[in-house]
């Protein structure tokens, strides 16, 4: 009876050893779901955020890694205090975060790869959909955000860092600007008139490399350090200046962003005085105001109810330079167009704008003109008339210089630097859009044309006598990737020299290819961007008769190695029935889709042919450029109707305008990439 | 006992005849042992497929898969429209390493120009069918026994193994 008793005692000790087992092995799984019904997840560990202790309400644990919802609150708070912005649609594929800085981290559900301003990385897991929301790696996110998780004690602390140290050297003037993951604050910490300025930026960390030599007119080096706690860091920055050299704070293109201009002793500077000594302030960025009224854009018509124009400031790079002087205009009739000279004695910004009646004008600045106002004899029939004028910008206070046309009809209107200043080139060629608008900068010989996309500017009612548009705020449009040219856009015509291409109806594909890529470049060339061809003529890009790989890398090369900001391949289908037909636009990576979006809306919307839609192909080309790529099929050889139109200049002429017009819209604030363009890629 | 010997050599031979059968019957001979070959229609995005019998000869899934290549690039039958690829295409060899099937292609493919549309939804279908098959989920695809890293139009890009995401 006893050993009856032990075994049933045994087999009951046994029976709740198994059965505390099973709930043992499950607790941690039903807690968690519990607290997750519940709304707040107590995590392992206290996660610590500028201060406070960051509470995440969605979130859960994958791979025994953090993974936090789209709609967490505490997700939010920590992006709103960077400064960023999410983008997520349930049913989407793409969570894409925009920084402070405007770069775009684009994570895709499924799939461990992410990408950080268009560079691949790899997640510790791949985000996925629970319920309505995305989760992400944390930890992936927050790094991508220049803010690293450091273990203090039980707590993880996330740190921000100071992300780049980027040195510009225009002409006798330095610029440093100082990037940072969230807002900088900083303190003045040794004496101005001393041979270093020396600024502590509390709340942020450094793991930049310690010194750096600086070969610049007025400044020396730049040493960085950091130090504190983990969750009280401050990274000091001391600038190493030359004696008697002039500083001065000019805003940068975000709250993350601090640039300190340099100058030699006589070389003006225009921007804030470095605050005195333990004089706290934050890092400055324009302001976007709405428009005054003023003539030109106080009451439009229906016609013309374009938005109002945005932001009244200078445009941040006229700042910090000293004034140039414009000692003479001259122009030369050239074949159907005419070509301006404008004598410029040193860097200037300039900004353009084509008005809707006609009528051209650049400003350049900060400049003043030594000769008189004028008007100058022109004998062309593209321009009827040429005047120069200055004046101080009424918004920016800046000296400028205003060298205006009025074109016959609408031409493209090309800058180029000389090695005296400008030449302004009005080309033969029609540009059909409505209004165009661009800026840049014109230094050593140089210019280089700003991504900067210009809101549109209404007529003035009274010719010259109108005020001047005010000049826009400082703004980015699509993000950019780490390392490129932000005012390079490559156009890749499609083969060339040995290989045709697709041949049909007597067309020769690598001809039409380049054709449209000459258009396009005239286009985007004329509204301020700079441009590349992978090849201007018919040839090979790497060499006659060579292999696919090696032609088609050289030809991301060429975008790769100039850090272009764009990548357009142009190419003309075909198929081996002429029942085909139509216009397709290609993208690979998912940072290309809004590109894509942009430029195949205008296409559609202008072109005769079949819309074939936006596709996904892992084609080379647009695969191993860095920058966002697309490649377009304009038309198929192979179908008669749509041969007969690549046949006329007016269809291929409307290709062109339809690529141009579609990256103006893509690289517009609040256009697709910013706002998750890649929402319907799938 | 002779009784016995002679069981014992009629067991014998039953059981050679029966090994001597499943070795050399072929595996086909199964009725309904059939597999799924895509093609592409001309939208060039949708798939449609047609199931053929395996070829009574493949017993492996090297043989299975050759065949399902050679299916494949065949196309479906001539009065179907169909992205197909080019007329002369032949397919030199198919080996299943793993989960990946690499194919050779030699032939037509190897040397003349199709658009990216034709090229896209040529390989799509052949990945799908590939695909299809149990336990293979990448196709790598060689030329004429080459690695190349696009076909002579330049547009797809065959230098890493296809997937069906790869779409």
């Amino acid at each position: 009876m006893n050993r009856l008793r032990a075994q049933a005692g045994s087999a009951l000790a046994l029976g709740l050893a198994l059965l505390l087992g099973v709930f043992g092995a499950t607790a941690e799984p039903a807690r968690a779901q519990a607290v997750g019904a519940s709304g707040v997840i107590q995590t392992p560990t206290d996660y610590w955020f500028a201060g406070t202790r960051l509470t995440f309400d969605r979130a859960q644990y994958r791979a025994g890694r953090l993974a936090v919802a789209t709609d967490d609150s505490g997700l939010a708070r920590f992006l709103g205090k960077l400064g960023a912005t999410l983008a997520y649609q349930p049913g989407q594929k793409y969570v894409v975060i925009t920084t402070g800085d405007r770069r775009a981290v684009a994570f895709v559900v499924g799939d461990p790869r992410f990408e950080i301003a268009g560079t691949a990385q790899t997640a510790g897991f791949a985000p996925y959909v629970s319920g309505s929301a995305a989760y992400l790696p944390f930890a992936d996110l927050a790094r991508a955000l220049y803010v690293v998780p450091i273990l203090d004690g039980d707590a993880t602390v996330l740190q921000p860092q100071i992300a780049a140290l980027d040195v510009r050297q225009v002409g006798r003037v330095t610029t440093v600007t100082v990037r940072g993951a969230s807002p900088l604050h900083f303190k003045r910490t040794s004496a101005d008139g001393d041979d270093r300025v020396t600024l502590a930026f509390t709340g942020i960390s450094s793991t930049l490399e310690p010194p750096r030599d600086v070969a610049g007119a007025a400044l020396n080096g730049v040493t960085i350090s950091a130090s504190g706690t983990p969750r009280n860091p401050t990274t000091t920055v001391s600038f190493d200046v030359a004696p008697n050299a002039n500083r001065m704070l000019v805003p940068g293109e975000s709250a993350n962003a601090l640039s300190i201009a340099f100058a030699p002793a006589g070389v003006a500077l225009v921007g804030t005085p470095i605050p005195a000594v333990g004089e706290a302030t934050v890092a400055t960025v324009p302001v976007v105001q709405p428009a005054e009224p003023t003539l030109a854009n106080a009451a439009p018509t229906a016609a013309q109810a374009t938005p109002a124009v945005p932001a009244s400031g200078p445009t941040p790079t006229a700042l910090g330079l000293a004034t140039a002087t414009v000692s003479n205009v001259d122009a030369d009739p050239e074949g159907d167009g005419l070509s301006v000279l404008v004598s410029i004695s040193g860097p200037v910004t300039y900004e353009w704008h084509r008005l809707s009646d006609n009528r051209w004008y650049v400003d350049l600045k900060p400049a003043t003109l030594s000769i008189d106002p004028q008007e100058i004899p022109v004998t062309s029939d593209a321009v009827q008339s040429l005047r120069v004028k200055g004046f101080v910008g009424p918004s920016d206070h800046l000296p400028t210089v205003r060298v205006a046309m009025t074109l016959a009809t609408p031409r493209i209107v090309n800058l180029a630097a000389t090695s005296d200043g400008l030449t302004i080139a009005v080309d033969r060629l029609d540009d059909l859009a409505p209004l165009h608008s661009g800026l840049g900068e014109v230094a050593d010989g140089k210019l280089v044309a700003s991504i900067v996309p210009l809101p549109a500017v209404l007529a003035p009612a009274k010719g010259d006598a109108a005020q001047p548009p005010a000049p826009t705020a400082w703004k980015f449009g699509a993000p950019l990737a780490a390392g490129t040219n932000p005012r390079l856009i490559v156009l890749d015509p499609g083969h060339g020299g040995s290989d045709d291409g697709a041949m049909h109806n007597g067309l020769v594909e690598k001809d039409l290819n380049i054709d449209v890529a000459r258009r396009v470049k005239a286009l985007l060339t004329a509204r301020g961007w700079l441009v590349k061809m992978t090849r201007e003529t018919d040839v090979d890009v790497f060499a006659p008769n060579d292999s696919a790989h090696d032609e088609l890398q050289a030809r991301c090369d060429v975008a790769n190695q100039a850090g272009a900001r764009l990548f357009i391949s142009i190419h003309t289908n075909s198929f081996t029935t002429s029942e085909l037909s139509g216009t397709t636009t290609y993208y690979y990576k998912s940072d290309s889709y809004g590109l894509a979006d942009a430029v195949h809306a205008r296409l559609a919307a202008s072109l005769p042919t079949a819309d074939d839609g936006i596709r996904k192909e892992n084609f080379y080309v647009i695969h191993h450029t860095t920058a966002p790529a697309i490649l377009v099929e304009m038309a198929f050889l192979s179908n008669p109707g749509d041969a007969q139109l690549l046949k006329t200049d007016a269809f291929l002429q409307k290709i062109a305008v339809g690529i141009a017009n579609g990256v103006g819209d893509y690289a517009t604030p609040g256009a697709p990439v910013s706002s998750n363009g890649s929402a319907a890629a799938e | 006992m002779r009784t016995l010997r002679t069981l014992a050599g009629v067991a014998l031979l039953a059981v050679i005849a029966f090994v001597a059968y499943r070795y050399f019957a072929p595996r086909a001979s199964s009725p309904g042992v059939t597999i799924p070959v895509y093609y592409a229609k001309l939208d060039g995005e949708t798939l449609a497929k047609w199931d053929v019998s395996v070829n009574p000869n493949a017993r492996d899934a090297d043989s299975v898969a050759f065949y399902a290549t050679a299916q494949a690039v065949a196309g479906p039958p001539p009065d179907v429209t169909a992205i197909r690829f080019p007329s002369g295409t032949i397919v030199r060899s198919t080996h299943v390493s793993g989960s990946t099937a690499t194919v050779d292609l030699g032939g037509t493919v190897a040397h003349e120009q199709s658009g990216s549309f034709a090229e896209s939804g040529e390989f799509k279908a052949l990945v799908w069918t590939l695909t299809a098959l149990p336990g293979v989920d990448a196709v790598d695809v060689k030329v004429d026994g080459a690695r190349v890293a696009t076909l002579p139009g330049g547009h797809l890009e065959l230098d890493e193994p296809l997937t069906r995401t790869s779409w």
